[in-house]
């Protein structure tokens, strides 16, 4: 039989076919091209094949599947802790003695890099600081040399603000303490002066300055700054200048006691 | 998608929900067992394949995609579960004898109750002596509702392919019987 036909008649017996089909499938059979007797024998055998009957499953069958998918499910349960355990113990057992020092390595290094950067930082913010003072003490030394009085007391204000002062700065002031025309000037000057009391150059310029000076005040004040600093060269300055000026009473007795802590 | 479909529940089970598997179970576990029964003859082989399927199903859940129909998709597991079985174990065939002497002793029942008797146990003998290829498209066909398309996907075939099988399964069946009619009524 043609093999087109086989499939029609396929589809025909199990249903499939639309009623365009089922009247090709006729059409066949009226023109003799579909055998009719074996086309409704295999139509009816295909119907007594719904007799042929089957046994149930036992239930036996339902109680292995049930019991199979609790067991099932209680794994997939413990598998989720499993799991967990498993991932930590993974970490755990790849730390290695090897890591771990290479860790410890890492961190140590981390520890120097930070605390070196930190250096670094402060050694930075020291250099900075350190401009800092420079270029306050480079004011101030301009400023000392300014015409204005008020400016020259700004600047020995600054320069008390300076933890320490060089050479060039020392020089600026003894020169205002020395020099300046305003006695508040020189006076501040003293106070700035004290402040770097440590310096052998300013204890020494502090003691030469007693001799140049002409105000009273002044005086007095190198005379605490003396007492202050303990600079007992400073006692001798303060008796020949006794004896070579005329101070009034009040200096005087100032100087003279002076002296005497200082002796 | 409903939310009972055979995929909405394939699906639930895939993404850890395993209860759903009971559902599909009880929707399944009668046809698969049917199929194998056909296919093997046997009772507790095809209860053990049923089992084999859904620990497959377990087992591959994550596999499962969704596409096509769940029915085909379970069959295709049957069928593969089938045929591993017997890779290991040769299918025994059941003697026509058997069935023979079976007809032989029911001589004292009714004779028109005999005729239908006889006529269902010749279409069991004829199809069990169809070749498995032909059985397989005999039983997935008739006895588990599927269209020759679901069955070609099944098999991996062609559709046509199907047809012209299942015609000559049947003709073949036929025939068988026929012939084994001819043999009863000379004895």
């Amino acid at each position: 039989m043609n093999k087109n036909y086989e499939q029609l008649i396929a589809d025909y017996i199990s249903g499939n076919l639309e009623q365009a089909g089922k009247n090709r499938v006729e059409e066949l059979i009226a023109n003799g091209e579909i055998d009719f007797t074996e086309f409704r024998e295999l139509e009816k055998m295909y119907d007594d094949l719904d007799t042929i009957s089957t046994p149930k499953p036992s239930d036996e069958l339902s109680t292995r599947f049930y019991t199979m998918l609790e067991k099932e499910k209680k794994a997939k349960a413990k598998s989720w802790s499993e799991y967990l355990i498993h991932h930590i113990q993974n970490v755990a057992a790849e730390i290695t003695m090897p890591r771990l020092a290479y860790t410890v390595v890492l961190l140590l290094i981390g520890g120097f890099a930070g605390t070196l950067l930190n250096n670094n930082n402060q050694t930075q913010i020291e250099q900075l600081s350190q401009e800092m003072q420079a270029m306050k003490e480079m004011m101030m030394v301009n400023m000392l040399e300014g015409s204005s009085a008020a400016d020259r007391l700004k600047a020995v204000n600054i320069s008390t603000e300076l933890p320490s002062a060089d050479t060039e700065a020392i020089q600026a002031l003894l020169f205002t303490l020395n020099k300046d025309s305003s006695v508040n000037v020189r006076v501040q000057a003293i106070e700035a002066l004290k402040r770097l009391g440590d310096n052998e150059y300013v204890r020494e310029g502090l003691v030469r300055s007693i001799a140049k000076q002409e105000s009273p005040i002044v005086i007095i004040e190198l005379a605490d700054a003396m007492i202050e600093l303990e600079l007992k060269n400073g006692a001798s300055e303060f008796e020949r200048l006794l004896q070579e000026r005329e101070f009034d009473y009040t200096v005087e007795q100032k100087l003279q006691s002076s002296i005497a802590v200082l002796m | 998608m409903d939310s009972t479909s055979d995929k909405a529940l394939m699906m639930k089970v895939k993404k850890g929900d395993l209860d759903k598997l009971g559902l599909l179970f009880e929707r399944y576990n009668r046809p698969l067992f049917s199929f194998f029964y056909r296919m093997c003859k046997c009772t507790d082989t095809s209860e053990d394949l049923v089992q084999s399927v859904f620990e497959r199903i377990l087992k591959y859940r994550e596999t499962y995609t969704g596409d096509g129909k769940f029915s085909t998709w379970i069959f295709s597991i049957a069928r593969n579960a089938h045929i591993d079985h017997y890779r290991k174990k040769q299918r025994e065939a059941v003697p026509v004898e058997i069935y023979e002497n079976r007809l032989e002793s029911e001589e004292t029942e009714e004779p028109e109750v005999i005729n239908k008797k006889e006529k269902k146990e010749l279409l069991e003998i004829a199809l069990d002596r169809l070749d498995d290829e032909k059985r397989e498209v005999v039983i997935l066909s008739r006895f588990e509702g599927l269209k020759y398309k679901e069955i070609a996907q099944i098999l991996d075939t062609t559709e046509g392919a199907i047809k012209t099988k299942m015609f000559r399964a049947l003709k073949e069946i036929k025939d068988l019987v026929n012939m084994l009619s001819e043999e009863c009524s000379y004895e």
